[in-house]
């Protein structure tokens, strides 16, 4: 996919390849999103040597030997570990740049090395819902089908995802199933390029996704259209499902959720209608405080109509980071090993412990990342705080909600440690910081959102004194007493998958022959390809091959709007960048699109309200904090919602949303709070007050002023 | 006949990969090298979204040029199928501007900087990347196939098509 200057080191072309998922065709991101890896400085500086605080908190970051950090590092934490405990320490790993192996050997570092299950990554704060709410209905927690089967399904129910922001590949498949026929019901409180080409669209009130999703099953019982052969031949619990859906009637939902109810009538009997309805949705339904009850309501919605184990059938949570997916599957999670295995079965466990050459592994399940501030800010007794935070390619002082309390965390934590190429927000917060190589500097596997693990390589040498993540961690790990030592990924990967039945079949080879290998895929031999789809014939993945009914009861977000907050504030995707825009805000032509302060959409009513007008900086706040934004003026937001994305560092809009998590994936409810808008009246000093951040943000991150602008 | 870039908005998804292409068609590749704000973001095309349509708009190169009926100085010709700004000879009046049907004109700064200190300001608008690229960069790189180079030729045959299918609509009717 790319050329590159043999003698400069640098890529110097681009060309999209023949790949499953992107047929040959690249995103914005594939063609321009790379430039970042020449260290150009805009928003941030690449890491180049490791650095520790020597003299504790407070003193300088000083550039040490790798020796010295990595015995540092070690001391530190096995210090920790014997005066506070093994839970004491908490890691948290990548789904960028890294691949899968680091992730599995930081999930091993932290069980067979630490001793605690506490190790955790971004799914948590996005898809973890969906793994949760998928696993306890269908049995995994992936996406059913396969990305390309998109294009030929005849129903498409899109909820609470916007594609063409979050994939725009993704997207593409939506347009062609659109071209082909499919009939698209686009659930969704804004106007998205989707809702745009669907054929109805539910601009449903913010929040409400789970009154709607117990209406449209309403409508298919009431109505007979569910499908009683499949119910009873591959599902339970139907009965305690029927009962709670029959609360909510279309009439009763229209007025919770703002519809109208013969549109979730049409959509309702159009998704039962036909045996290829697909279901896709993004962070519009996991990022609630109820968001896994709405995943297993959208998982029993496809239950009920046999919506499973077919060819362009089936549910999709489209997962947000490039690998996401794979750090779930490398047991990333506090409640699994590799491959989703319970670290609450004794057998698994045994397995592991085996495997891994140690006596017994930790039986309890871990916490997970968003509860590191209960369990440091709000922890009185010193013995039950979190001690360390090992955070390796994550920003959690700008992806996590809540800004302020994340950042008194992080400042009350004995030792952090950021493995990582960019100086971020949160290395302000490290104790020692381990240079990494990028994605384009090393070699690996990720995993795509549908399943498919396939290669990346490594395209131009790394400079300065970098090291791979997963030498990285077996130099802790080995120096904390507990040896690891590997000569290359492969030699991880090969460990993982035969630890791992649903993946032991996809060995390098095989990747490296297919392209891509989708799991479940058994066995190593040339005849087992992988799977494009799961649940085949309607045999679920669950222990029994059942599927479970599930849903709940509505209820609305835990933060509403009132009289000092009038807004609901929901936050969102910009397409040109990535995640918390360490890279993508490094990249000249991406960040030319769109920069700081990032805007804040805006209906015209509410606009006109406040006297503001479009491309205005404007002040935003909610109880927790306030920035300063853009107003983007727009028809495709309904009058009292605004939207911002999460990237800004200016505008950063997590200064303002709510720590409140979905009781069961402790996801927070990213998509709801109460906020409010003010204008500012003196917009040039604004302007300036802007451009001043924007300065004082690059020096702190460290990029030399003088050098840049020669 | 001029040619011109086609936008089916059923199919744009609105990302803008396609102002991005314009820029690095126009500015060369070297911006991935140089000094980041060291050359100036000014596509030649640009993205409209409203509640019901997104899409960019780019020249139609029309066969009667409003732009060029306009031009105070002579900067706006045809050269083979393109209605082209010669940046040379315009002086920023924007009377191009005001003439175009479709708004696909903007006045940009190149980065040069005129006698008084003041920025240089010209007409700028798609030329199908003549000189540039072999075919129009926006094109190449659309995700969705929303766009599409319309010749002389593809015109006839979509036509020719479309004649044929109305016709044997028609039939069908009895």
């Amino acid at each position: 996919m790319f050329k590159t200057g043999t003698e400069t080191n640098k890529i110097i072309e681009v060309f999209p390849v023949q790949g499953r998922t992107n047929d040959d065709k690249a995103c914005l991101k594939g063609w321009y999103g790379w430039d970042f890896l020449n260290d150009p400085q805009i928003l941030t500086r690449r890491i180049r040597e490791p650095m520790i605080r020597k003299n504790g908190k407070g003193s300088p970051l000083e550039v040490v030997s790798w020796d010295e950090a990595i015995k540092f590092v070690a001391d530190n934490l096995l210090k920790i570990k014997e005066t506070w405990g093994l839970d004491s320490i908490i890691g948290a790993a990548s789904a960028r740049g890294p691949g899968n192996e680091p992730n599995y050997l930081t999930q091993k570092f932290m069980r067979a090395c630490v001793g605690t299950n506490n190790i955790d990554h971004c799914a948590r704060i996005c898809h973890a819902t969906s793994v949760a709410g998928s696993r306890q209905t269908i049995g995994e927690g992936a996406m059913s089908l396969s990305i390309p089967e998109i294009e030929d399904a005849e129903v498409i129910f899109n909820i609470g995802y916007n594609a063409a922001a979050s994939h725009p590949v993704v997207a593409r498949r939506i347009v062609q199933a659109k071209e082909k026929g499919a009939f698209i019901i686009c659930a969704d409180p804004r106007v998205t390029e989707t809702s745009r080409i669907a054929a109805i669209h539910l601009q449903l009130k913010g929040g409400t996704n789970l009154a709607l999703a117990n209406a449209m099953a309403n409508v298919i019982i009431t109505e007979g259209l569910e499908d009683k052969e499949f119910i009873k031949a591959h599902t339970k619990d139907f009965e305690a499902y029927k009962e709670i859906v029959l609360d909510y009637p279309p009439e009763k939902v229209a007025a919770i959720a703002d519809l109208d109810p013969e549109a979730i009538r049409k959509a309702a009997r159009k998704y039962a209608g036909s045996k290829h309805s697909v279901i896709l949705w993004g962070m519009g339904v996991t990022q609630f405080s109820q968001g896994v009850d709405v995943v297993k309501s959208l998982c029993s919605l496809a239950m009920l109509t046999g919506n499973f184990g077919r060819p362009s059938t089936g549910a999709g949570p489209v997962r947000g980071q490039n690998n996401v997916q794979g750090t779930c599957e490398m047991g990333v999670l506090p409640d699994v090993f590799p491959g989703y295995q319970s670290v609450t079965d004794p057998k698994i466990r045994e397995k592991f412990a085996k495997a891994w050459g140690v006596n017994s592994l930790p039986a309890e399940v871990g916490l997970q990342l968003t509860r590191v501030p209960e369990k440091v800010v709000h922890e009185k007794d010193l013995a039950k705080r979190i001690h360390a935070y090992y955070i390796f390619g994550e920003d959690p002082a700008q992806s996590d909600p809540d800004l302020a309390e994340l950042r008194e965390s992080l400042a009350q934590i004995d030792f952090v440690v950021c493995q990582e190429i960019f100086m971020n927000k949160t290395t302000q917060y490290a104790d020692a910081i381990l240079p990494a190589t990028s994605w384009g500097e090393h070699e690996g596997v990720y995993t795509s959102s549908d399943r498919g693990f396939q290669r990346i390589r490594k395209v131009i040498e790394p400079e300065g004194n970098l090291k791979d993540d997963w030498e990285i961690i077996s130099l802790v790990s080995t120096a904390m007493g507990y040896p690891m030592s590997y000569r290359n990924t492969e030699e991880i990967w090969t460990e993982m998958i035969d630890l791992c039945p649903k993946f032991t079949g996809a060995t390098y080879e095989k990747i490296e022959r297919q392209g891509s290998v989708q799991w479940p895929c058994f066995n190593k031999g040339p005849a087992d390809k992988g799977s494009m789809y799961l649940h085949k014939d309607g045999y679920f993945a669950t222990p029994d091959g059942i599927g479970i009914f599930k849903t709940a009861h509505y209820h609305s977000p835990i933060e509403v709007e009132n009289k000092d907050y009038p807004l609901t504030l929901g936050t969102v995707r910009e397409v040109g960048h990535y995640s918390a825009r360490t890279m993508t805000g490094n990249c000249r032509t991406l960040r030319n699109l769109e920069d700081e302060p990032g805007w804040v959409e805006m209906a015209p009513e509410d606009c006109a309200a406040l006297g503001v007008s479009d491309g205005e900086l404007v002040k935003v706040s909610s109880k927790r904090g306030q920035v300063i934004s853009r107003c983007k003026k727009t028809e495709r937001v309904k009058k009292g919602a605004i939207y911002m994305t999460y990237q800004w560092w200016i505008g950063a809009c997590n200064e303002l949303t709510i720590s409140t998590l979905d009781p069961v994936s402790r996801t927070p409810e990213y998509k709801y709070c109460a906020a409010k808008v003010e204008r500012i009246p003196n917009q040039a000093r604004a302007w300036k007050e802007v451009a001043n951040s924007y300065l004082a943000i690059k020096e702190k991150m460290g990029i030399d002023q003088k050098a840049v602008s020669q | 006949m001029n040619y011109f870039v086609k936008a089916n908005p059923s199919r744009c998804i609105g990302c803008r990969t396609c102002l991005i292409s314009c820029v690095v068609a126009h500015e060369g590749k070297r911006i991935f090298e140089i000094d980041p704000d060291g050359y100036n973001f000014n596509p030649r095309l640009f993205m409209v979204m409203t509640a019901k349509v997104s899409a960019p708009i780019h020249c139609r190169h029309c066969e009667t040029p409003a732009c060029k009926a306009s031009c105070a100085t002579g900067a706006i010709s045809l050269r083979g199928n393109v209605v082209a700004v010669d940046t040379n000879k315009c002086i920023g009046c924007k009377n191009c501007l005001l003439a175009c049907p479709f708004e696909a004109i903007e006045i940009v700064e190149t980065g040069e900087i005129l006698p008084d200190g003041s920025p240089r300001r010209v007409a700028l608008k798609c030329d199908l990347c003549s000189g540039v690229a072999d075919s129009p960069s926006c094109v190449k790189v659309c995700l969705t196939d929303t766009l599409e180079l319309v010749t002389e030729e593809n015109l006839q045959d979509s036509l020719t098509r479309k004649r044929e299918d109305s016709v044997t609509a028609l039939a069908s009717l009895g």
